[in-house]
């Protein structure tokens, strides 16, 4: 009975489990072999040549490989920080005015913050590309309206990154907003009357009840918007193609390039084991952190 | 038993027909390109053009913008799925062909294309002696200036010296206007790289000699001092000159509204200045590249594109491939003893390479706008083709922004990019 029972568990768990090992473990082993090898994209994996960590010697080393890798890294680590940092307030506050119930065109207002998710990244890049426009751009006619001077968003190495970065926001904060929305939700209204009734003003019920029971939900957000921010490519790739200067150089684009563009196919794995090991770490990281909280 | 003949007959008949019938089955074959829709529209006529005695073989053509081009080529190229034809510039050359992405061209190609074209183009479009590509464009860079600002400013002709162009960038400059005298380009590996090195040869100077990098010599100095003095004497607005994937951007957008004063460009750019200028084309002035301290005559670098054929296609397809190639690039297929390719790309303003072509075009070759870049092609020098050539190019890129943005002096910037590119071109060779 034991060994019929165990049988049909291996049955029923092999199916997943294969699926699993051949469309992420095997592509993760085997970006993790090419990691140590010397290998041109463009040639059989029979050509690759056993170098040990070198290739990782390289990317952190004082050559331009390096240099490019390490300020690849930094841009993406920046990009990061700040759409999370934009991002998670933004939201929560939208959903919060969205969530109102007495709020008239609160489901229009919803569909108008969730349609920018939509768009698709060509038709925003497009837009945005001009936007940006130093000269002729309508970001830059509204700040002359106001007496401030023209900026040079994508054209300078000091506000390029940002300025992808604000783009970013504005195309995800809806998709956010409807995870808060869904996490506010959750939370009961008897909460909120009692707090009243014991005399608590709004921004009291907000750090002492809204917060804390949201928890949950900005931690899965943190995470999907981690994850979505570190594979920032396409407003790169379409608008600023790293530059100026590569201040816009994030670590997917960077790693087409190394790896496909010039056919390092080694060193780019290298840098992808690099991408993929500092997600894991900042996801336990985040975890952990929500888990400490949570036995406080 | 006559019936059992009569079968066997028909079975012999049958097999003896099976080659022809597999020569006469048609031949799809694609055609991968970087140029715009208008462009495509005119390759297409000329495949319909070639299908009308070709009725086996057809072409169908596909675009990319030139960011995505090599990646296309990388990701596709040796694929029997990728484009069978790709047009390539010929720094990508090298490493396509030691990855064996790209097919050696048919004797009787190679030895026509050896004996039409000029030895320097062949040697560009070759890999140790072993031709892989039809040659097709070559371009120069020339000083394009705005004529209408060049009279508002008092100037009464082009720089011909380095001091000359800081004296006529000063002169153009008036920043509450937002006009900048001279426009360098960023964010683009070509675009910024050409123009320095086309500054570089000008004053006597080379990229690469003898295959290893020649950044550190007395002229190199002095074309990143040229930058660092331009751009300290505010005439370049680094955040003027932004380009896109396209190739257009803030850098096109500030010389064709007339807010730039100078640039130094390639010939290919014609198509995008008239689109950009309409009328005010005519306002555009062509002139060769300022002579440097240390230089003895205006200079530039050159660089060519050619077709290519996917080694990894079939036989049949790399056949009709080359076959299309060849009639493509021949005297036969276009109007008045040019080749339909030169015809293409004229309308781009694109200098074609085969000699009979530049001889059959030589009417158009001698407008206003096109004549100062054949004046230079002469004396021009071809741009180094080496294994790392495109890594190297886009290390320079960064370098010689870092120094537009003032991030670094010139003295540093000619130290990394030596540095640099010793590094790569040593790993590239390995």
């Amino acid at each position: 009975m034991t060994r019929s029972y165990s049988g049909s568990v291996w049955a029923m768990l092999t199916p997943a489990v294969a699926l699993i090992g051949v469309f992420i473990l095997l592509p993760m082993a085997l970006t993790l072999w090419l990691s140590l090898q010397h290998w041109s994209t463009q040639t059989g994996f029979q050509t690759a040549r056993f170098i040990g960590l070198d290739n990782f010697f390289e990317i952190f080393g004082p050559t331009s490989v390096g240099r490019d890798f390490k300020g690849a890294f930094l841009n993406t680590a920046i990009y990061t920080a700040l759409s999370i940092v934009l991002i998670l307030p933004l939201s929560v506050g939208l959903g919060l005015l969205v969530h109102q119930r007495h709020v008239a065109g609160g489901s229009v207002l919803r569909t108008v913050l969730f349609s920018t998710y939509m768009v698709p990244m060509i038709a925003v890049a497009l837009v945005w590309s001009k936007l940006y426009s130093p000269t002729e751009g309508p970001f830059n006619q509204m700040l002359g309206w106001i007496g401030v001077g023209p900026q040079p968003w994508l054209s300078s190495p000091d506000t390029a990154l940002v300025s992808i970065v604000f783009l970013n926001v504005w195309q995800q904060v809806g998709y956010f907003t409807v995870l808060a929305i869904a996490g506010l939700t959750q939370i009961p209204h008897s909460l909120y009357e009692a707090a009243r009734i014991d005399g608590a003003n709004a921004f009291q019920q907000f750090y002492a009840i809204t917060l804390p029971l949201l928890r949950r939900t900005l931690l899965f957000s943190a995470v999907i918007a981690i994850i979505n921010a570190v594979q920032v490519f396409e407003p790169v790739a379409l608008i600023t193609q790293g530059g100026p200067v590569g201040s816009t150089n994030v670590l997917t684009y960077h790693i087409r390039r190394v790896g496909i563009e010039r056919a390092q196919g080694g060193l780019g794995s290298a840098m992808a084991v690099m991408l993929m090991l500092s997600l894991i770490v900042v996801i336990f990281a985040l975890f952990a952190l929500a888990r400490r909280k949570d036995d406080e | 038993m006559k019936l059992a003949w009569t079968i066997k007959c028909a079975l012999a008949a049958g097999v003896m027909a099976l080659p022809t019938a597999a020569w006469a089955e048609p031949v799809n074959i694609s055609y991968l390109t970087h140029w715009a829709p208008e462009t495509v529209a005119l390759l297409e006529n000329a495949a319909k053009e070639y299908a009308k005695t070709n009725p086996d073989v057809a072409v169908t053509v596909r675009a990319v913008p030139f960011g995505d081009l090599l990646t296309t080529l990388r990701s596709q190229g040796g694929d029997s799925e990728g484009a069978t034809i790709a047009g390539i510039y010929d720094l990508w050359l090298p490493e396509l062909a030691r990855d064996k992405l790209v097919a050696p061209a048919p004797d009787a190609v190679a030895s026509e294309v050896k004996g039409a074209w000029p030895a320097g183009i062949v040697s560009a479009a070759s890999v140790g002696g072993t031709l892989y590509g039809i040659p097709n464009e070559i371009d120069v860079y020339a000083l394009n200036y705005n004529k209408a600002l060049f009279s508002e400013g008092g100037i009464s002709a082009p720089p011909k010296t380095w001091d000359e162009l800081k004296d006529a960038a000063a002169k153009l400059t008036k920043k509450d206007a937002g006009q900048q005298g001279f426009g360098m380009i960023n964010s683009w590996a070509a675009g910024v790289v050409h123009p320095f090195s086309s500054l570089l040869v000008s004053n006597g100077g080379d990229l690469v000699v003898d295959g290893k990098p020649a950044l550190d010599s007395k002229a190199a100095g002095e074309t990143f001092q040229l930058y660092e003095d331009l751009i300290t004497a505010g005439v370049t607005d680094p955040a003027m000159g932004t380009a896109d994937a396209n190739t257009t951007g803030p850098f096109l957008d500030n010389f064709v509204s007339g807010k730039t004063g100078m640039i130094i460009m390639a010939n290919w750019w014609e198509s995008a200045l008239k689109a950009g200028m309409g009328e005010k084309f005519s306002d555009i002035g062509t002139a060769p590249i300022p002579v440097g301290p240390s230089g003895d005559k205006p200079r530039s670098i050159s660089y060519s594109w050619m077709t290519v054929v996917n080694a990894g296609a079939g036989e049949a397809e790399q056949k009709a491939a080359w076959d299309f190639l060849a009639w493509l690039n021949s005297p036969e297929s276009g109007p008045k003893g040019a080749s339909a390719m030169a015809d293409i790309l004229m309308s781009m303003g694109i200098l074609p390479s085969r000699s009979s072509d530049v001889e059959a075009l030589k009417d158009r070759l001698g407008s206003d706008f096109l004549s100062g870049y054949v004046s230079v092609l002469a004396d021009a020098k071809p741009f180094p083709v080496v294994l790392g050539g495109q890594e190297f190019s886009e290390s320079l890129q960064q370098t010689i922004e870092a120094l537009q943005y003032g991030q670094v002096s010139a003295k540093e910037a000619q130290a990394n990019a030596q540095a640099d590119a010793v590094s790569i071109l040593e790993r590239a060779a390995q």
